[in-house]
């Protein structure tokens, strides 16, 4: 009785149950998208609509400025409507839209072909400041041995004043573009190494750099792989910040009649020279200042917007 | 025993590792260290939070530098300054497992340059058609997939990042792998497939492990000989079986005093020995490594030396009578 229970059942259960398909690997799979650190970037960083809107006014401007100037052909040294009195002092209308100048210019030339030259300037300097800061400093915050000497290194470099020292060296090596990038880039790079040295101590003894030592990575590989992939939106922070902040350092070094010489067109001179006809003519004034101002915010936007959308953290 | 015939592969002499603390304040992690690992076996070293275990595995790394001693891998000397050639080939024939995945590997960087970062350095492949293949392979090995090599370390489960860091060891083709701690951060239902991968991994290649632990009963499953490290001092080394059946040194008894049981009767009978190194010979004679019975050592003066030889020669009998 028992016995045929059992085939019995043993039966039923053959035609009930089977073995099914077993794959181990099956298990492994990921089924989350592909991630792509670049692309990541990208949708976080065109989310935000206002953002969208302040980059798509940072690129007007840029453009324009380097653009408009060779077009326009505008040069400081020649004033062709010196001698026509009618020309002087125009309101902004649609023959002049930002007006003309104590000299007759058009002052929208003027503004634009002012804005290019800040603007070269800046970024020329913050390429350079970041090339050599992010390299120094990267090896600084690597090796103890160099620590030692750049600490002191850094400590009397960095308390030379600035001003001081931008006008010996305007007055030696005499104002022009040249000067202004040296005077900007001399100091400047110290503080940007400094500041990379840190970060790169912070993440210097984490175990996966010991892994890689254990790999027999090279010092180099390891900053470009383990290090400066880290630092990718601390660095846009700081380049976002450094691009406005020289352009603005350059308008003040040419206000002071310590930037560019009477050759190029500079938005600091200008200012300078229009300030004395605020009273009468205050558009003079206030459409550089305007310019300068809607240049650097928008460029400090734009950058923090896309150090905030570099941190992978924004990415979920 | 057999012992003497077999090829060293790792030897540890007279080691001391030490820290400066501030001025002139030195912290002493490691303290005369010394001992031979053979070729092809699995050699633990168990030992409680801060005796020392991890420093000695990193110092065989070469990551921590020795303040005395040497370490010799396969006859050469390694620890110290080293010519650039050596270094290589120390470096491709020791790797390690690092105890926490999630730290261990580059966040930012892909699976695949995690797992090619050796042959990078060693420009191990003719052409990137044959680097292709030995990741494959190597990501075969360990239970992965090639398609994870686009993939990044937090798309994976801490098991299979751990697999990641062995793949990244193995590809380098290593004679003898610091396993520091493998698998203390690994939930516990994967403990079991990641040593089984080691032990496969082990008997494939003809690997030789330094096991670093303080899991005495993974160290049972996984281990041929056994190290007991208390505050620096290796107190006791013998093969995993006898080390269980006759632990000798004071440290030892309290630390398997320790392992809890599965057995509900027995775990509730277990007694837990509290170490307390008053009860060692305080005469003030240096200790040394003395070898008890062939191929177990004690670290002891020649008194305590004597009481050990009388305990085990007791134990030894008992056994005999219950076996009887």
């Amino acid at each position: 009785m028992m016995e045929e229970k059992n085939v019995n059942s043993a039966n039923n259960e053959n035609d009930l149950f089977g073995f099914a398909a077993f794959d181990k690997y099956e298990s492994e799979h990921i089924a989350a998208p592909q991630y792509s650190y670049w692309k990541s970037v990208w949708r976080t960083f065109i989310k935000n609509k206002f953002t969208v809107c302040v980059a798509i006014v940072m690129l007007i401007l840029v453009g324009f400025s380097l653009i408009q100037p060779s077009i326009s052909g505008y040069d400081p040294l020649i004033a062709p409507n010196v001698t026509d009195e009618s020309m002087r002092f125009q309101q902004p209308s649609r023959e002049h839209i930002f007006g003309t100048d104590n000299v007759g210019n058009e002052v929208f030339d003027v503004v634009w072909a002012g804005a290019r030259n800040s603007i070269i300037i800046s970024f020329v300097c913050t390429f350079i400041n970041m090339v050599i800061g992010i390299t120094v400093g990267a090896v600084w915050g690597f090796s103890k041995k160099m620590d030692k000497w750049m600490i002191e290194v850094y400590n009397v470099v960095s308390n030379v004043p600035f001003l001081l020292l931008a006008m010996i060296l305007s007055y030696v090596m005499g104002a022009g573009m040249g000067t202004l990038i040296f005077v900007m880039c001399v100091t400047d790079w110290i503080f940007v190494a400094f500041f990379i040295r840190t970060q790169t101590m912070i993440i210097r003894d984490r175990e996966y750099n010991l892994a890689s030592k254990c790999l027999g990575t090279s010092t180099w590989t390891m900053i470009k792989n383990n290090i400066l992939p880290y630092l990718i939106s601390v660095i846009m922070t700081y380049i976002a910040r450094m691009i406005p902040s020289l352009i603005s350092y350059e308008v003040f070094l040419s206000y002071m009649g310590l930037g560019l010489g009477v050759t190029k067109a500079s938005l600091g001179r200008m200012i300078s020279i229009y300030t004395s006809y605020m009273n009468g003519y205050p558009h003079l004034f206030w459409i550089p200042v305007t310019v300068l101002a809607m240049l650097s915010i928008s460029l400090y936007i734009v950058g923090q917007r896309l150090a905030d959308a570099a941190d992978p953290r924004t990415h979920m | 025993m057999s012992n003497e015939n077999r090829e060293v592969i790792l030897s540890i002499k007279h080691v001391d590792i030490t820290f400066e603390v501030g001025h002139k304040k030195k912290l002493v992690a490691v303290k005369d260290a010394n001992f031979d690992i053979y070729k092809g076996e699995t050699f633990a070293l168990v030992g409680e939070s801060g005796s020392g275990k991890t420093t000695l595995g990193r110092a065989i790394m070469r990551i921590n530098p020795c303040s005395a001693g040497e370490i010799e891998f396969e006859g050469k000397r390694i620890s110290g300054k080293i010519s650039k050639e050596e270094d290589r080939n120390v470096v491709r024939n020791i790797q390690m497992i690092f105890q926490d995945p999630a730290a261990s590997l580059n966040e930012r960087a892909t699976i695949d340059y995690c797992v090619s970062e050796g042959l990078y350095n060693f420009h191990l492949y003719k052409d990137e058609a044959e680097r292709v293949a030995k990741v494959d392979k190597a990501l075969e090995d360990v239970g992965l997939l090639p398609e994870h090599k686009s993939r990044y370390p937090h798309e994976f489960s801490g098991g299979q990042r751990q697999r990641v860091g062995i793949a990244r060891a193995m590809i380098m083709e290593p004679k003898f792998i610091v396993a520091d701690e493998p698998i203390s951060a690994l939930d516990v239902s994967i403990r079991a497939q990641v040593l089984n991968l080691m032990n496969k991994l082990k008997v494939e290649r003809n690997l030789t492990y330094l096991f670093i632990a303080h899991d005495l009963s993974v160290v049972r499953f996984i281990a041929d000989r056994i190290a007991v490290i208390h505050h620096g001092e290796i107190v006791e080394i013998a093969e995993s079986e006898t080390l269980f059946e006759y632990p000798i040194h004071p440290y030892t008894i309290a630390l398997l005093s320790t392992v809890p049981m599965p057995d509900p009767l027995v775990e509730k009978n277990r007694k837990h020995i509290v170490y307390d190194p008053s009860q060692l010979d305080q005469s003030g004679e240096a200790r040394e490594m003395r070898e008890l019975r062939p191929g177990h050592f004690v670290y002891c003066t020649s008194k305590e030396f004597a009481d050990y030889e009388e305990k085990i020669t007791k134990m030894e009998q008992e056994r005999n009578e219950k076996a009887l």
